[in-house]
């Protein structure tokens, strides 16, 4: 007997499941790509006193609207040139990449919350209680979230906070939905019909087995989700009723570069970029996890 | 990798695309009009058309088109010419008599005559119409119909800028129709007795008018020259910019400087600039049931007079032709005088300080209203913001702002007020500081020397009068005068016009090339 | 058939009313309504007064079975700001907003269509993921910043389109690209994934072993199969585009629902705000019910699941 516990069965078996996800994940280029960009973005943000020239808030009137240093008017002085209030605006993206951060992973954390516990409630006992959150589903969705969130934010006034807890508050239909349908799915599984014959309590058993077996497909809904909250706030903030300057949210500053679209079209095009490519690295980084989850690759 | 590099092309093709495209504005835009109509955008709201129910600008401009006055202003002498009537003559302080000009008709073809004024100077009178310009009309008590050409229009007090106020805001209204059709209807169906008449009119999109063949030959404003125009309600300033560029527009006004400038290079378009009587200031509730509690204290509401470096954004924010004020009013104005009043330069640690010794050292929060000039607006909180003031901006339009205002919840505005060609101080005072519906601070002393300045017939009594409450709007820290805004016009190059201080286009002087 | 589709009907009254009411709450608790229909200047007394003469000092639940009970029958009250009757404006603007979600919806489709077919022709492959960059991409643009890119190039560069205003359908293009770029990678992947199941069916395997040419598998009857998922997804996505128009609309001057419920919540015009939320609603619920019967008819496994 010691001798076959002697040999390595892992060695036998195969590698870990752990061990192939990892594999596949190193494998897989898109995945490898967003999560570099992702990382670099939030060390970009979390450092963002450190790197950034200068304060974000500082205005100088007699240094509007220069050019970035790529343009004939530039200066290696401003990076990316200066804004409509003489503001660094190298500075301001590198800040900026802190609210949006910021929003896409609290609103994440609140509307993941709030959808999961509704899901996972709804797809384990199922019934009534089933009936009464797909009930609750149906009513969200009918709602026009933008108009209640733009409603909301236009009799309490509009700020990180108040876009946060509006977003999280209603956004949780995906995760919602998602959880849910995954639950029921894993819940039919034999091994879960087995905890619950060994007397697992009902939240030894969410929380041990369906929670774990459902949360790469929760990964890839929150990727949607933080992706999507960062461009309703952006959305919000074009409006006039997300952040308020002189916040650096890079949605906050594409509303405002607005003014300047036609003859100083890099105020609108470097947050756009900077958008643009947290979102795809998000994007990116949800797929990712999706394709190296899913059994049998993409699809 | 694929994927990344595919990604990156195209986003590196939409900016190159869109890069180009800035590039290819410069080709001429489309040819321009040539049927001799002007297409015209206004970035505010002309809902309201009828100009007792609205104060923006836009109703004015598009009422001075659609009606008339009983005076008109020459805006070039600055003399008084008869409009609708024909002359006039003061029989004591506080009644004026007019002799009406015949042969005038209204664009449904009833004939004008001393009913409709009668009508018009009553109705705006009484109260329960609630109509909108009360500071503007309060001061007319009624008006009497001696004969058919014959008014007289009696005030409450003896009241000196009759004539001004006039010119500038008493449109006349056919009697009959306005009775039947009201406010509402007025609005979707305008008549009046103007050198245009509206053709079509969708609220809130656009308002198409042509000559009015019948205009009344003896006017002071001349028979139009083009023969329609339309005005477009395009909000976004962007959107109305690329009209222009792309040649969709004709004429476009109030354009921020910053898109005046580069504007001017553009081949096909010219860009003319002036000076406007338009007061930018920012207006402080210190009342007693401020939103903001800590601006009841004046060492507060001085602090914010100090934290504002205005002569930095008079150079980079204004544009040419700005001017920086140092009391509430024009100095065109009569009555307008700075001599006695106290000066604000920039002084942040002075700011600081006063704070607090108003015993608020780390600064407080406040709600900041503001509905133009966004630039000087984010300026202002960036400087407020240093010496420890956190405004919230809320940024809207006009009226809802000033709907805040009159309901009491607006702490503080970043305001402009154009009198629209009336040069007396009269016309902004007494509607920020005079006890009417915009004063938020409701200084009884201010109020009682206005209102002596207002209705004291005597021109020296008036101006000591008006010299004092301005002195003391700025003791008391109520409003810091900002500048005199420029206002630049951005036009197809052939389009002939003038710019004027009262800022109101006159489309019946414009014409083609 | 019948007993699902009174089932689902069923449901979706319910929802209906849910909305409705949820929407009447959070609304009211949007403001005071007495001091907004007093108006500028009003004093205490005049707002007590108006809030007795219209019944705001009765019980919510009152006041909403009120409500319910006029909008049942068009009365949906006066806008506070632009003093016209709310229905009247609602049904002016409804027509812009309803092409623009129209035209939007059929942009996405015109641009997922021959997206997804490829990609499902060539799974994997470079060609499959060049689709799905492509129909990605317009996801992560913020879609203000995309209509503004796309009037600098189009209309104002090239003056190939007209830049703002809602006369002809020209009118429509530019916004219907930014509008319907944003739906279209969820149709991409769903016609893409149906396409992929389907053609590696038996019934796609026997008609290819008889001699059926390509284009004819394809078309005729590999499409058909995997329509059916869009369908549905296309009634909820027009939902969706009919509440989500607002940036757009106010980029392009279109004077559409959307720009309407706009200004209404900027100005606190709560009888408008009130009544548009509801309408949109109204419509999503009858759309998803339209969609799951389609569906259920379709597909019979579903009506007894």
């Amino acid at each position: 007997m010691t001798e076959l516990a002697a040999i390595d069965l892992a060695a036998l078996s195969g590698p870990s499941h752990g061990t192939l996800l990892r594999r596949r994940a190193l494998a897989h280029k898109g995945l490898m790509i967003g999560a570099t960009l992702l990382v670099l973005i939030v060390v970009l943000a979390l450092l963002a006193p450190f790197i950034a020239p200068e304060d974000p808030y500082a205005q100088d009137l007699a240094q509007r609207l220069i050019p970035p240093v790529w343009y004939d008017k530039g200066s290696w002085a401003h990076l990316f040139g200066t804004d409509n209030l003489g503001r660094d605006y190298l500075t301001r993206i590198i800040y900026g990449a802190r609210i949006s951060l910021l929003i896409g992973v609290s609103v994440m954390a609140i509307s993941g919350v709030i959808g999961t516990s509704l899901g996972l409630t709804a797809g384990y006992y199922g019934g009534r209680v089933d009936m009464a959150v797909t009930f609750l589903i149906a009513v969200r969705l009918a709602l026009p979230l933008i108009l209640f969130a733009l409603a909301v934010v236009a009799v309490i006034g509009g700020s990180l906070p108040v876009v946060v807890l509006v977003l999280g508050l209603l956004k949780w239909d995906r995760f919602a939905v998602v959880t849910r349908a995954a639950t029921q799915q894993v819940r039919a599984l034999e091994y879960v019909a087995a905890a619950e014959c060994t007397g697992a309590s009902n939240l030894r058993i969410i929380f041990g087995e369906i929670l774990p077996n459902i949360s790469p497909q929760l990964f890839v809904v929150a990727t949607i989700e933080a992706a999507s909250a960062i461009l309703l706030e952006a959305a919000l903030s074009f409006l006039g009723l997300g952040v308020q300057p002189p916040v650096p949210s890079w949605g906050l500053m594409i509303a405002e570069a607005k003014n300047y679209m036609f003859f100083s079209f890099w105020l609108i095009a470097i947050p756009g970029t900077a958008l643009a490519v947290l979102v795809l690295a998000i994007n990116m980084v949800g797929d990712g996890i999706r394709d190296v989850t899913a059994p049998g690759g993409r699809n | 990798m694929e994927r990344r590099i595919r990604t990156l092309l195209l986003q590196g093709l939409l900016f190159a695309a869109a890069v180009t495209a800035t590039g290819t504005i410069t080709t001429p835009a489309i040819a321009a009009k040539r049927d001799n109509s002007i297409r015209v955008a206004s970035y505010q709201q002309a809902d309201i058309i009828d100009p007792y129910f609205n104060t923006s600008l836009i109703t004015t401009i598009l009422a001075h088109q659609i009606w008339d006055t009983l005076v008109y202003r020459d805006p070039k002498t600055g003399e008084f010419k008869g409009a609708l009537a024909a002359s006039w003559r003061r029989l004591d302080d506080r009644t004026i008599e007019f002799k009406l000009r015949r042969g005038v008709k209204f664009h449904n073809g009833a004939v004008f005559d001393a009913d409709d004024v009668v009508a018009t100077l009553n109705f705006v009178t009484k109260p329960e119409n609630k109509i909108v310009r009360r500071a503007e009309t309060g001061w007319i008590d009624h008006a009497e119909k001696i004969d058919s050409y014959t008014v007289q229009l009696v005030t409450k007090q003896p009241f000196p800028a009759a004539l001004e106020l006039l010119a500038a805001d008493i449109f006349i209204y056919p009697h009959e129709y306005y009775a039947k059709a009201g406010p509402l209807g007025m609005t979707e169906k305008p008549v009046g007795t103007g050198p245009f008449r509206v053709t079509e009119h969708a609220r809130g999109k656009f308002i198409r008018m042509e000559r009015n063949p019948d205009y009344f030959t003896d006017s002071p404003k001349s028979q139009p020259k083009v023969a329609k125009f339309e005005l477009r309600f395009i909000p976004d300033q962007q959107t109305q910019l690329a009209e222009v560029l792309a040649g969709g527009l004709d004429l476009t006004w109030d354009v921020p400087p910053e898109q005046a400038a580069p504007a001017r290079r553009m081949p096909n378009l010219k860009v003319v600039s002036g000076e406007t009587e338009r007061v930018a200031f920012l207006h402080i509730n210190g009342g007693d049931s401020t939103p903001a509690p800590p601006l009841r204290d004046v060492r507060v509401r001085k602090a914010i007079m100090f934290a504002i470096d205005r002569e930095a954004m008079l150079k980079s924010l204004v544009g040419d032709g700005g001017r920086l004020l140092h009391t509430m009013c024009h100095p065109g104005m009569f009555g307008c005088a700075d001599a006695d009043a106290p000066r604000y330069a920039y002084d942040p640690a002075k700011a600081k300080q006063l704070m607090t010794e108003a015993g608020y050292p780390n600064g407080f929060e406040l709600e900041f209203y503001a509905y133009r000039d966004r630039a000087q607006t984010e300026a202002m909180i960036t400087y407020l913001r240093a010496v420890g003031i956190r405004a919230n901006l809320r940024f809207m339009q006009p009226a809802a702002a000033r709907e805040a205002r009159r309901a009491g919840k607006v702490a503080m505005d970043h305001w402009t007020w154009g009198t629209a060609g009336i040069h007396d101080v009269y016309a902004i005072d007494s509607v920020f500081f005079g006890g009417n519906p915009d004063d938020m601070n409701r200084d009884g002393e201010v109020r009682g020397l206005i209102e002596r300045g207002d209705t004291s017939l005597d021109p020296d009594a008036r101006k000591a009068a008006y010299a004092k409450a301005l002195a003391l709007i700025q003791e008391r820290a109520y409003a810091l005068p900002l500048f005199a805004l420029p206002i630049s016009f951005i036009a197809n190059k052939d389009l002939e016009f003038t710019v004027y201080a009262d800022e109101i286009p006159r489309f019946w002087e414009m014409s083609w090339k | 058939m019948l007993a699902y589709t009174l089932k689902r009907i069923g449901l979706a009254a319910l929802v209906a009313v849910a909305v409705s009411a949820v929407a009447f709450l959070l609304l009211r608790a949007s403001g005071d309504v007495a001091v907004a229909l007093a108006g500028e200047g009003a004093s205490a007394e005049s707002v007590e007064a108006i809030r007795q003469a219209y019944g705001l000092d009765r019980p919510l639940a009152v006041q909403y079975f009120e409500w319910v009970g006029k909008t049942l029958r068009g009365d949906f009250g006066e806008s506070l700001y632009f003093k016209t009757d709310v229905l009247a404006l609602v049904a002016d603007k409804m027509p812009t907003t309803a092409w623009l979600a129209l035209f939007s919806l059929i942009f996405a489709l015109a641009i997922s269509l021959p997206l997804g077919i490829l990609a499902a022709l060539y799974p994997n492959s470079l060609v499959d993921r060049l689709c799905l960059t492509l129909a990605v991409l317009g996801q992560a643009l913020p879609n203000f910043f995309s209509a503004l890119v796309l009037i600098m190039v189009f209309a104002v560069g090239l003056h190939l389109l007209p830049v703002s205003g809602s006369e002809s359908w020209e009118n429509f293009v530019l916004p219907s690209i930014a509008l319907g770029y944003y739906v279209a990678p969820p149709f991409m992947r769903l016609i893409r994934a149906g396409m992929i199941d389907v053609l590696a069916s038996d019934y796609i395997r026997t008609a290819r072993a008889k001699g059926l040419s390509g284009a004819s598998i394809v078309l005729k009857h590999a499409l058909r199969n995997a329509l059916v998922p869009v369908v549905a997804l296309a009634a909820v996505q027009l939902g969706l585009l009919l509440g989500g128009s607002v940036v757009i609309e106010t980029v392009f001057a279109l004077d559409g629902l959307g720009y309407l419920a706009y200004q209404s919540i900027s100005h606190l015009d709560l009888p408008v705000t009130q009544a548009v939320v509801t309408l949109l609603s109204l419509i999503y619920v009858g759309l998803t019910l339209a969609a799951d019967l389609v569906n259920a008819w379709l597909d019979p496994r579903i009506r007894i699941g």
